[in-house]
């Protein structure tokens, strides 16, 4: 498996040194392989390191213990070639919806007529059709993210990393952006590294699903969640539902731990 | 405040028992809204007419607003507001330009950073107007050396604005452009300066005022025309009417100054929370 690695992350830690208060360690001791084109999601308390495990893998934090490499280079800055939604949408106020979705295509090679239909396609995608001329305080929570989703598509990353993708989103928009990640994921080819709360969205779309341990984070387990993804009702299934009952049994073991630190 | 951060107040407008007429309806509360300056005007018309003082003193305010009148006419209010005017609006485009760019520079460059901030500091609470002697040495009694005060004093604020405005710009923002292949300097002109510009935009608006102030107090000490200038000259001829219009006039130009900037800053900050509805809080 280590050999069609993409993403390596080895003996990663992390820790935040806030101008004031003490040093926080996010992440120890940190290690996953993740092979290409896999669909892997993380899993784990709040609080437990995943953000800051993307934003190493993004190249946006210095890495300061251990290596991450990605195609066998060491990550040191952040690049096209790994697309982050973010977990707090990061849209540009000052541009419209249509505006944020083209900046990310404004850097690429395409034609100015190729970039606007490609944004077009993708605000259609996430259902925004008739938002194109929208700024961001002027849409609602899950109508920011949709845009969030739709400007990290569109550039096409070989590589999405997303926190929490579908947070804002209600059940059945979220369920829809289910299918068409997947359907995109199929297509073209990606490697994805889904953050995620939930277990049953998690089992669903991942192939794994690395389980993280409360603060500071490691990697506790990680189980294979290969699932067939076309069946509309795997979600009965009973290997789906005992798959999904051991994970949460293992995410819920976390949760009470870091809720233990905070008591004490 | 409201009409110096361009907040419109839009539950005014909005009012539930509003007269059917929304043109009334708009004139009456530009009235309701300007009342307590109704009232200060009214009351000098009455102080004066009522003999407590001369109108050497006090000049009634109607022989005032006559007195702008034909100063008007014959041109003269124009010449004197043209030439204020250029002064206050040359120093301050120069203020806006340097001090966008300073402060841009300042969180660039460690360097520039360490030259300059102990200045800024030294220099943003103290009376610029202390190097008037040295600047009409160096520059002169005219529009330069006035040019130049209005550009030293109105700089501070911007450079701050702007300075406070790119270090409050969310790290996930710079993040996402960067992660969108954002160069140096893309991210410069095409980020940060757009995102900070509320910020900026609040540091020219506290810059324009001071602007005014200004080339009218550089004016009064160094004559040469303008508002300034003709206040102190109908002083120097004991003009008492003309002192009053003087008066006036500057704070009739003062009001359409900051009404226009707060116009402008509406009109640029469309994608602006603020833009949007007004909060009740
Ligand atoms: N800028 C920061 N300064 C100091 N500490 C930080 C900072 N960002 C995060 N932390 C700490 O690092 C830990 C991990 O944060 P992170 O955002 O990665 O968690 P998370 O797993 O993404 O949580 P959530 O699921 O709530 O988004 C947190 O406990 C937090 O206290
Ligand atoms: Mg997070």
């Amino acid at each position: 498996m280590s050999a069609s690695a993409q993403i390596v992350v080895k003996d990663v830690s992390h820790d935040y040194r806030p101008p004031v208060g003490r040093v926080v360690r996010a992440l120890e001791d940190v290690s996953l392989s993740i092979r290409e084109r896999e669909f892997i999601a993380l899993l784990g308390p709040s609080g437990c390191g995943k953000s800051t495990l993307l934003y190493l893998i993004g190249g946006f934090l210095r890495i300061e213990n251990g290596r991450i490499c990605v195609d066998g280079r060491a990550v040191t800055a952040p690049g096209p070639d790994r697309g982050v939604v973010f977990q707090h949408f990061a849209l540009f106020p000052w541009k419209t919806v249509k505006g944020n979705v083209l900046y990310g295509l404004e850097r690429g090679k395409l034609p100015r007529a190729e970039r606007e239909t490609r944004a077009q396609a993708f605000i259609d995608l996430v259902g925004l059709t008739g938002f194109e001329d929208s700024y961001p305080s002027q849409l609602s929570g899950g109508m920011k993210q949709r845009t969030a989703i739709a400007r990290t598509l569109a550039f096409d990353p070989q590589i999405l990393l997303m926190d929490e993708p579908f947070g804002a989103l209600d059940a059945q928009t979220r369920s829809l952006m289910q299918t068409e990640l997947l359907d995109i994921w199929q297509k073209t080819r990606k490697t994805v590294i889904f953050v995620t709360h939930d277990v049953q969205e998690a089992v669903y779309l991942a192939e794994r699903v690395a389980v993280m341990t409360a603060r500071p984070g490691r990697i506790k387990t990680i189980v294979d969640t290969a699932f067939d993804k076309n069946d509309p009702q795997i979600y009965r299934a009973r290997t789906f539902v005992d798959k999904v009952d051991e994970i949460w049994g293992l995410v819920r073991e976390e949760a009470i731990k870091a809720q233990g630190t905070h008591a004490r | 405040m409201a009409h110096v951060t361009g907040v419109r107040d839009r539950t005014s407008r909005g009012w539930r028992n509003a007269p059917a007429s929304p043109f009334v309806a708009r004139i009456g509360w530009g009235l309701a809204r300007s009342a307590s300056i109704v009232l200060l005007l009214a009351g000098w018309e009455i102080l004066a007419r009522s003999g407590t003082f001369t109108p050497f003193v006090l000049p009634a305010l109607t022989s005032v607003l006559e007195r702008i009148l034909a100063d008007a006419m014959s041109g003269d209010l124009f010449l004197g507001a043209s030439a204020t005017l250029y002064r206050a609006l040359t120093g301050f485009l120069i203020a806006a330009v340097g001090g966008i760019s300073l402060g841009m520079a300042m969180t660039r460059s460690i360097g520039i950073r360490w030259f300059f901030d102990p200045i800024i500091s030294v220099g943003f609470p103290m009376p610029k107007i202390a190097f008037l002697p040295v600047v009409i040495l160096w520059l002169g009694l005219y529009d330069v050396s006035k040019i130049s005060m209005v550009a030293f004093e109105a700089i501070f604020p911007v450079v701050t604005a702007t300075i406070v405005g790119i270090k409050g710009v969310d790290r996930e923002i710079i993040w996402s452009a960067r992660n969108m292949g954002a160069s140096n300097r893309e991210l410069l002109c095409q980020i940060m300066l757009p995102a900070a510009f509320p910020q900026i935009m609040t540091g020219l608006q506290v810059a324009l005022p001071i602007s005014l102030i200004v080339a009218i107090v550089t004016e009064m000490l160094m004559g040469g025309n303008g508002l300034g200038g003709g206040m102190m000259s109908a002083s120097r001829f004991a003009d008492s009417p003309g002192v009053f219009a003087g008066i006036v006039e500057i704070a009739a130009i003062g009001y359409c100054l900051i009404k226009g900037m707060s116009m402008l800053r509406r009109r640029m900050l469309l994608w602006h929370q603020e833009a949007l509805e007004p909060s009740t809080v």
